[in-house]
């Protein structure tokens, strides 16, 4: 029986598509069945940034309505024979689909995946609830900005709320220098407010937009440095504790923060 | 050194990481509390109203906020107290 | 007019290009069932009575457009210039962009661009005045003779009747010039647009 894992944030933009891509990839890579789950229906990304655009026939919402059997509409990646697409529908709106139906939906590919990986609409509204509606386990996205900081909360309270306790934290598009020269909340600081466990962080990375731009996951890319942040999230949801990186050389803030970090 | 340097001015309050952290403090007390500062002020008004009737007290010198710890909230009031009315509202009353 | 220009055209798509569509892969099948368009390749298959039964028509047609007389599917001489010609057409004087679906009952032509994400799904024929980059899928009940023909077609998915092909992989050249896609011996091939091509490779 295999794990559903939603990937939120609450404010828009801060890089669940992304992360979703990249940790469903770097699990794939690691030998893992995964599935991952486009849930914002009406702006539908997920296949872009994979670069499986072209191959969408059916979608979610055929799924949840018996249009198409699961089997018809989950996507082969080009690149690893474990990694499946699920589409969001593009010319629907999230209220195509239900929590009940996402509840089952969850409950059928877990039976045949390791990773069933949620990718989260911005909001709180019905696509948030859709998303987290079938998940046991959370991952909140954040970057150190006041905003996006704040949402998060929210997001935190209100997964709380809906039973899915201790979510993980992923602090994207840290940039090392700016904490230093103390413009940019530190991930300490970010978890001191918080109060939850870090999964990892991403530092800021031009090579995400190239990557993207391509449709090939940065976690792919051995010189990517946002990669290799991507390639230990993986490895920590998959049960092994791997220290945080170098975010950047001979840095001293992370420093108290190289402990192990793991996922369970 | 230099890096020395640059954490004691990492440290300086008047960073925009500190200003950050300290307005993000500010404002998830009132979200986590799901209480706005206008309903605060409100709060702050109601009070004094209703206290004026037993006593009298320091308008400019009251303090009213919410405490969190961890995971509870409180509420916390600091009101100076003037001088005790004689005949409270709820003695008017009586007579 | 070389008569023999364009029957060499360049296969940019190929009728289930790749492992993703063909027949052993997930999406074997085709159509926009939640359209209510049918699903020709599932017709096709013994497994179809899995296949939910849908109706022949499509759905949410406008109703402010008549009834369409019944269409006879067969095609009489030149396809481009007569088999359609007693279909309702719709006229879409602006850009479709993403998140939009034009479906229609007969041809649709469309006075700007295509979008990528969105859909036009059409009984009859395509003709966009423009730049065709979302999915296109013409003849969606079933018309073999149906065809897609654009300014600048570079769709993420080209469907006709029951063939779906998709852009292939990696760089490819944008085209210059108005291109048609239309099923040749079960292929969907695309050649560049020639008036009257038809009627020419008829009589030579
Ligand atoms: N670490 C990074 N470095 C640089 N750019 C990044 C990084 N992470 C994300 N981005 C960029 O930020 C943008 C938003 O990312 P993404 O689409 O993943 O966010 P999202 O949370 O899914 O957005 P939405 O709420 O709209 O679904 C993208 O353009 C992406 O390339
Ligand atoms: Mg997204």
């Amino acid at each position: 029986m295999g794990e559903v894992i939603v990937i939120t944030s609450g404010k828009g933009g801060v890089g669940k598509t992304t992360t979703t891509a990249n940790i469903g990839t770097g699990l794939a890579a690691l030998g893992h069945k995964v599935v991952l789950v486009d849930t914002d229906i009406g702006l539908r990304n997920l296949d872009v940034v994979l670069g499986l655009e072209n191959r969408i026939v059916y979608d979610i919402v055929d799924v949840t309505h018996g249009n198409c059997r699961m089997k018809q509409a989950l996507i082969k990646d080009k690149r690893f024979e474990g990694l499946h697409l699920l589409p969001a529908a593009q010319t629907k709106d999230k209220t195509a689909v239900t929590p009940d139906q996402m509840r089952e939906l969850c409950d059928n590919l877990k039976k045949e995946f390791d990773y069933v990986i949620i990718d989260c609409p911005a909001g709180i509204e019905q696509g948030f609830k859709n998303a987290i509606a079938g998940a046991e386990r959370a991952v909140v996205v954040t970057t150190p900005e006041v905003s996006a900081v704040r949402d998060a909360d929210r997001i935190i309270g209100l997964l709380e709320a809906a039973e899915l306790r201790e979510p993980k934290l992923i602090i994207n598009r840290l940039r090392p220098l700016m904490v230093k020269r103390g413009d940019m909340m530190s991930i300490d600081d970010i978890i001191d407010i918080l109060a939850v466990d870090l999964l990892g962080v991403v530092p800021e990375d031009e090579l995400i937009v190239v990557t993207t731009n391509k449709g090939e996951p940065a976690v792919l890319d051995g010189n990517c440095r946002a990669g290799q942040a991507y390639r230990n999230m993986a490895r920590r949801i998959a049960g092994e504790d791997v220290p945080l990186m170098d975010l950047e050389a001979n840095d001293g803030f992370v420093s108290k923060l190289k402990k192990l970090i793991g996922f369970k | 050194m230099l890096d020395f340097l640059l954490r004691v001015f990492g440290k300086d309050s008047g960073s925009s990481r500190n200003v950050a952290k300290e307005r993000l403090r500010l404002v998830l007390v009132h979200d986590r509390a799901d209480v706005s500062p206008q309903l605060l002020d409100d709060l702050k008004e109601d009070l004094i109203k209703v206290i004026s009737n037993y006593m009298e007290i320091d308008e400019k010198a009251l303090e009213v906020n919410l405490d969190t710890s961890d995971k509870t909230v409180a509420l916390v009031a600091n009101i100076p107290v003037l001088r005790m009315k004689r005949t409270g509202k709820r003695a008017e009353k009586i007579g | 007019m070389k008569k023999d220009k364009g029957s060499k055209g360049k296969k940019l798509f190929v009728k289930k290009a790749d492992d993703r569509l063909s027949e052993d892969s997930p999406a074997k099948s085709k159509g926009t069932p939640d359209e209510g368009v049918p699903s020709m390749a599932e017709k096709k298959k013994p497994e179809k009575s899995a296949a939910p039964d849908k109706p022949d028509k499509l759905p949410e047609k406008p109703d402010h457009l008549p009834e369409k007389p019944a269409r006879k599917n067969t095609v009489e001489s030149d396809p481009w210039q007569q088999a359609f010609a007693d279909d309702n057409t719709i006229l879409i004087k602006r850009t479709v962009r993403s998140g939009q679906c034009i479906q229609f009952d007969g041809n649709v032509v469309v006075m700007g661009d295509v979008n990528p994400g969105s859909e036009i799904i059409a009984a009859g024929n395509v003709v966009v005045m423009g730049a065709l980059r979302g999915v296109v899928h013409a003849g969606a009940t079933g018309r073999e003779d149906a065809t897609v023909s654009a300014f600048k077609l570079q769709p993420t998915q080209l469907r006709i009747a029951n063939h779906i092909t998709r852009a292939p992989d990696g760089d490819y050249v944008a085209p210059e010039h108005p291109e048609i896609a239309r099923i040749k011996d079960g292929v969907v091939v695309i050649e560049t647009y020639q008036m009257g091509q038809d009627r020419q490779s008829k009589i030579g």
